[in-house]
């Protein structure tokens, strides 16, 4: 992991809240596995407002050409800031940060449940394990098709995948954690990679309480220094029978095993 | 001297080339006023990644406790204008494995220690300092957390009573015979009585501020932003209350004081000094521009190049009222 400065290759509006930011980063580029974030300063240089950096997934790693991408909702300030970054603008900030994934490892197929921008870090687990020969399908829910034109780039990937918004104006209409339901003899022999908003990583859990897939969810949490310092970023992990203890999603994860989590 | 040289000079020695950053604390010397605060910076390893921390004057280590402490129920973290919150709990491993691990992996990389220790009573300071005897000789002082706003048990409740500030203090110093400092809340009214109980008890310096109490609230539901309802406050948000509380010590001339709360800069950390504080603190800044302690003190020594002042400690104390 480095301190880093990358230019801005572009800034797409995927439409009005989403958009998806390219960067120069042959470091990144080189050395990012999957799961993997950055650390973003949101602010000006000399600037303190927004302070916090913030984390953000990495999307895509396109190694020919040392770019990699970030995928972002704006959201709140830090958020809104870069998506006023333009062209030839650098973008200041610390990665790779977190434990990467390691795909090579597990079952030959693999199953990507993505609820909203849950979606991001999980496409790039779609690129490396296609990339490797392995039977990859994506499952996405959202509440409506303001994420359609990601579409695009999912049908780069050349995998199967099922899209469910919850007003049916895109793709199927339903909840993705009920497709995964009504699907789940398919995908028996499948390795499990989950991310979105908590309520869906709840159910997901129910779901496969008892049955034998890895399930793996990438959590998010607010986090502060990026690297294991400041405590900011617990989760609470099952720790014996009843126990628990706090792992940070920084420097613990953000990978963990789905069954481990507790969600209060 | 050419450039390369000063810097290497600079590197090994803060003092090695007529300008002199080196500053004294009581018995504490240190080659430059910057340290890395508790809480911020874990024991160095982490942010060693990023530059050679040996170079920072000190570094306080997060505050350790006899029993390890898993803190607080997440989010323990929000952003608030030019500031955080944080109700982190002082989560730690406990004393013991800090002793048994932690102390050699700082040692390995060179970064000269401040151990902060905190109990939930005075007698669980004195068991924390007991333990820390035998390596007191490789540390540099010992912080006393008396002042974290996130615990429910001592915490900055401690801050508010005099006397249990000087007994604490004294306990440690009659255990250690090593320099003591005293870490101070600014969330009550008796702060200078709280420095003058340290100092009776034998304390050599005052870390002044921990974190200022507050909180925010989510309005779409109502819910407090931080799992622990209210948090401690720090960043640029806090600078100017800290400034005046150091500046509340410094003018009565009690104890050094090291001078921390939202600094951010060189000129920050010169603000500080000016007011009287013998070095400052980097705390919150840690996490947003990790290598912001190199940075300070590069800019603390290139101000006293261009303004030729051959000792930090010659603007030290010099506000002019």
């Amino acid at each position: 992991m480095k301190l880093l400065t990358g230019e801005i290759l572009s800034n797409e509006k995927y439409n009005d809240s989403l958009y998806k930011m390219e960067i120069f980063s042959p470091y990144i580029c080189k050395d990012a596995q999957a799961g993997q974030f950055i650390n973003v300063k949101c602010s000006h240089d000399g600037v303190l407002d927004p302070l916090l950096r913030r984390p953000f997934g990495i999307f895509n790693i396109e190694k020919k050409f040392n770019v990699f991408s970030m995928l972002y909702w704006v959201k709140g300030r830090g958020t809104k800031f870069i998506s006023g970054l333009k062209r030839g603008d650098m973008l200041d900030f610390v990665g790779p940060l977190g434990k990467g994934i390691d795909l090579s490892k597990g079952e030959n197929n693999i199953l990507l449940i993505g609820g909203g921008i849950g979606i991001a870090p999980l496409y790039l687990i779609a690129k490396l394990a296609s990339g490797m020969k392995k039977n990859v399908f994506f499952a996405a829910g959202f509440k409506d098709n303001s994420y359609l034109r990601w579409e695009k780039d999912l049908i780069e990937l050349k995998i199967n995948y099922a899209v469910l918004t919850e007003d049916g104006s895109w793709g199927e209409k339903g909840l993705v954690s009920d497709y995964v339901w009504n699907n789940i003899k398919l995908f028996k022999s499948f390795d499990i990679y989950c991310c979105g908003p908590r309520d869906m990583l709840k159910t997901l859990q129910n779901i496969y309480k008892d049955r034998n897939n890895k399930v793996t969810a990438l959590l998010e949490e607010r986090m502060a220094c990026g690297v294991g310092v400041c405590e900011g970023c617990a989760v609470k992990i099952r720790k014996g029978k009843k126990g628990f203890s706090y792992k940070k999603v920084c420097k613990d994860g953000p990978a963990f095993n789905l069954g481990e989590v507790i969600f209060d | 001297m050419t450039e390369q040289n000063s810097l290497f000079s600079y590197e090994t020695n803060t003092g090695g080339n007529g300008f002199s950053l080196s500053v004294r604390l009581g018995r504490i010397k240190l080659d430059n006023p910057v340290i890395a605060c508790s809480g911020t910076f874990a024991y160095g390893l982490e942010y060693s990644q990023f530059y050679n921390t040996a170079i920072l004057g000190a570094v306080t280590t997060k505050s350790y406790s006899l029993a390890p402490i898993e803190g607080n129920p997440p989010p323990r973290i929000c952003e608030t204008a030019s500031g955080m919150l944080n109700s982190i709990g002082l989560q730690n491993d406990g004393i013991d494995i800090f002793i048994k691990k932690h102390l050699h992996e700082a040692e390995k990389l060179g970064i000269k220690i401040i151990l902060s220790i905190f109990g939930q009573d005075p007698e669980e300071f004195k068991k924390v300092a007991s333990r820390t005897v035998d390596i007191k000789e490789r540390i540099i002082a010992v912080e006393l957390n008396l002042s974290c706003p996130n615990v429910k048990k001592g915490g900055m409740a401690f801050s508010a009573m005099p006397d249990e500030v000087e007994k604490i203090v004294s306990s440690t110093v009659s255990i250690l015979n090593i320099p003591v400092i005293a870490k101070l809340s600014p969330n009550h009214q008796n702060l200078v009585e709280a420095a003058m109980a340290a100092k009776k008890g034998g304390a050599e310096a005052l870390s002044v501020i921990n974190t200022v109490v507050g909180m925010a609230v989510d309005i779409e539901t109502f819910i407090p932003r931080l799992g622990n309802v209210l948090g401690g406050l720090s960043g640029p948000a806090v600078k100017p209350i800290a400034l005046a509380k150091v500046y509340s010590l410094t003018r009565e001339k009690i104890l050094p004081v090291i001078g921390m709360g939202g600094i951010f800069s060189w000129q920050d950390a010169l603000e500080f000094l000016v007011v009287g504080a013998s070095a400052v603190g980097i705390g919150t800044a840690n996490f947003v521009q990790y290598d912001v302690g190199k940075k300070i003190i590069e800019g603390l020594r290139n101000y006293l190049k261009e303004k030729k002042i051959y000792d930090i400690n010659e603007v030290i104390g010099r506000l002019r009222t």
